[in-house]
């Protein structure tokens, strides 16, 4: 009884509804179509541009529009139809609608290629991670790989690659990433086995994920060290590589190669990906504290990420000023944002850093102070602070910190005459950095000529992947037609 | 009980009692023989199977290698301290889910962190400290060691030193032992560079001798640039770098070649 209500109630908007979802399956279509030539002609770019074309259909996907392109690809009743219209939700009304009117005109293709299946696993994955449903995009994402092993096509790799994007993705989401780590390490053996290079980075960064979202930096920097190296394939990749590199670099105390990269990997991410760019900032901001130097105020007004990095800017504050007590109210007062960002080790690290400013300024300040003064300036907070004062400053002349003398008897330290520095070197040696980065600069730049500049930025979604993955293919493209030519 | 526990365990008994007489090579003899036992075991690492016995197993097992870590503290040997806690390793993070957790858990994780401490391997140890969680970071063992990374890192070394007294535990002792006599090398670096000269007395209390004469083999042996005259130890500051009048011309030319070099380049 309530069955026939509901049909009676969509048989009206059914109509109205029907011209929109058919629009968005004329597309598909178009795109089935080109995956069709393009696995008969072996040319990828065709495969990468089908992908790009999906990327912007993305939002108008349905359940209903995913079944009756299913019903059109894939022959009704074969055995990968049934697991993937499994898959699809059937919270649609309508579905019998428009299936019956759209499928009659339609005859199904001749041979099925596989790229088209893999097709189909994709947009069914996408569909189900923007509706949220995530156990069962585990359960499609872990199906898909498994069919994925059996084929080994190079027109394959693109979408593959995606897919592996996602069956990460789903299982993170679920928080069950450990299990599925030799999944991927098998995955990472077979693309580099077969030269799927673009599978190989995608696969590498997933379990560079992996490894650093359990906090494994040891085994991820023995997994990094040893996996094979090559250019990079897509920007997006090369980004996130760059980011887990800095990331494993700050944990090792290695700090110069740290900063180089959390600051490329921010300069090179694609503006839209704004949560992306705020992660890379943050902890370029942290490293370059713990290097001593303080990051300029700019980095903390860029647009869009001024809430966000509110309490790495009072942080830089309390380093700048030297003041362990602001510095211990502001490391309470933001606990939880820094636990979050996992930031929080590297933040006790920097008390050491607070200390050393706080020196250099007295020392600057003043020619000749008691230890005792020293101690209270510092706020030490310690049971003997004019020992500890001692040993503190002694340590940060022999580090070559500040430029001073201790003079034990009279318990008092005592900053040396800073000469004139221009009868020295360091003029040279300031001016040669400077020469040599300009350089470098150019080189790179000259390097980098051959790719076009991302100057369209369409500020309309807010979703990071979307846009970046928009841009790789564009890219992508571009660089294929750029190669037809020289033809 | 399986006949290879019920074996197990009484080997364990007599090691335990060997232990608590503070007989070391009985000990390493039995603990040997232990590590073969175990290794009849599937359900430990790395296979971890499932089999009946397996929660016991692992308890054993890790109860074995715990005080085999305890014992290489005794005997001093770093090497298998390095290696059996290496081999303890798995049990804290992968089992963690099998077996209800050890007490001794924390106090082992600390003496971890205070090895890599003494061996100067800074990296690991953070490395190390990123995998615990906050929960064990409250613990008073792991902050302890943490604290004395604080304080090494700013020099404060009269507070690695009071530290030495609030050991949370016994097995502590050996590796404060040997940070002292790091520390001591490290107070006499910052010591030479930071004062003109100092007291004997003085000197002696930062380098913490407790008699003139240590102080002066330690002068000798180390640092024969340290002069000792009139009761004062004088640091060699005579090296004082006047304003360097020479070019290093080698370095100049090799800067101004690569300048010509890349300015050819640009087209």
């Amino acid at each position: 009884m309530t069955q026939d209500v509901e049909m009676k109630d969509n048989q009206t908007p059914t109509e109205s509804v029907v011209s929109a979802p058919t629009s968005t399956l004329q597309n598909l279509k178009e795109i089935a179509a080109l995956i069709d030539t393009g696995s008969y002609t072996k040319e990828v770019r065709r495969i990468a541009r089908a992908v790009r074309l999906t990327v912007g259909l993305r939002r108008q996907l349905t359940g209903s529009v995913i079944s009756s392109f299913l019903d059109f690809a894939l022959v009704p009743g074969s055995e990968a139809h049934t697991r993937l219209s499994s898959f699809v939700p059937k919270s649609d009304e309508h579905d019998m609608e428009v299936d019956t009117a759209s499928s009659t005109s339609q005859a199904p293709p001749k041979h099925l290629p596989a790229e088209l299946e893999i097709y189909c696993y994709f947009i069914v994955l996408l569909l189900l991670i923007d509706q949220k449903k995530y156990s069962e995009a585990k359960a499609c994402s872990s199906a898909s790989i498994a069919r994925l092993k059996n084929v080994n096509r190079r027109t394959v790799d693109v979408i593959a690659s995606k897919l592996y994007f996602y069956y990460s993705l789903s299982y993170e989401l679920t928080d069950d990433l450990a299990e599925i780590r030799s999944t991927l390490l098998a995955l990472h053996h077979s693309a580099t086995l077969r030269h799927d290079e673009l599978g190989q980075e995608t696969l590498l960064n997933l379990l560079l994920r992996n490894y650093l979202h359990y906090n494994l930096y040891d085994q991820a920097e023995k997994l990094r060290s040893k996996a094979p190296r090559f250019e990079a394939h897509s920007n997006q990749q090369f980004c996130r590589y760059l980011f887990y590199l800095g990331k494993i670099r700050t944990i090792q105390l290695e700090y110069t190669d740290a900063k180089e990269s959390l600051l490329q990997a921010a300069r090179k991410a694609p503006v839209a990906s704004l949560g992306f760019r705020i992660q890379c900032n943050k902890w370029a901001i942290i490293v370059r504290l713990l290097l001593g130097e303080i990051p300029e105020r700019s980095i903390f007004t860029q647009k869009g990420m001024e809430k966000p990095l509110r309490p790495y800017f009072e942080l830089t504050n309390a380093v700048r000023i030297g003041d362990l007590e602001l510095f211990g109210n502001v490391q309470e007062k933001f606990a939880e944002t820094f636990a979050k960002d996992r930031t929080h080790n590297l933040i006790v690290r920097l008390r050491h850093n607070v200390i050393r400013t706080g020196l250099r300024n007295i020392s600057i300040s003043y020619s000749r102070i008691s230890l005792q003064d020293v101690a209270q300036k510092l706020r030490l907070n310690s049971a003997n602070p004019v020992a500890d004062a001692e040993s503190i400053v002694a340590k940060a002349i022999r580090d070559g910190a500040i430029d001073a003398t201790i003079d034990h008897k009279n318990g008092c330290m005592v900053s040396k005459e800073t000469g004139d520095i221009y009868s020295t070197n360091e003029p040279q040696t300031a001016f040669n950095s400077r020469i040599a980065f300009c350089l470098n600069m150019h080189n790179e730049a000259v390097r980098a000529l051959r790719f076009p500049p991302n100057t369209h930025k369409e500020k309309e979604s807010d979703e990071k992947r979307r846009e970046k993955k928009q841009q790789e293919e564009e890219l992508a493209k571009y660089m294929a037609e750029e190669d037809d030519d020289d033809f | 009980m399986d006949p290879q526990l019920t074996e197990v365990s009484q080997q364990f008994e007599r090691f335990k009692a060997a232990f608590a007489r503070k007989d070391y090579n009985t000990c390493s003899d039995l603990l040997s023989q232990l590590k073969v036992l175990l290794t009849k075991f599937t359900s430990l690492p790395p296979l971890f199977e499932n089999s009946p016995n397996a929660a016991k197993e692992l308890t054993i097992a890790r109860d074995i290698y715990e005080h085999a870590v305890v014992l290489s503290v005794k005997t001093e040997d770093q090497d298998a301290f390095e290696r059996d806690f290496f081999q303890l390793k798995p049990y804290y993070v992968d089992a963690r889910n099998r077996i209800p957790s050890s007490p001794q858990e924390n106090l082992i994780l600390g003496l971890n962190l205070l090895r890599l401490l003494v061996q100067n391997r800074i990296a690991e140890f953070h490395t190390e400290l990123e995998l615990l969680s906050s929960a064990t970071l409250e613990d008073p063992c792991i902050k302890h060691a943490v604290e004395l990374e604080q304080s090494f890192m700013e020099g404060a070394y009269n507070r690695v030193l009071s530290a030495r007294q609030t050991a949370p535990d016994a097995t502590y002792v050996y590796f404060m032992d040997l940070l002292a006599k790091t520390i001591r090398d490290e107070i006499a670096g910052c010591s030479e560079k930071a004062y003109d000269y100092v007291s004997i007395s003085d000197a002696r209390q930062m380098l913490l001798f407790s008699s003139d004469q240590e102080l002066l083999t330690y002068v000798k042996e180390e640092h024969p640039d340290w002069e000792v005259k009139e009761g004062f130890v004088v640091f060699q500051k005579a090296k004082e770098t006047a304003p360097c009048k020479e070019i290093p011309s080698l370095q100049l030319i090799n800067q101004t070649l690569s300048y010509a070099r890349e300015l050819e380049r640009i087209v």
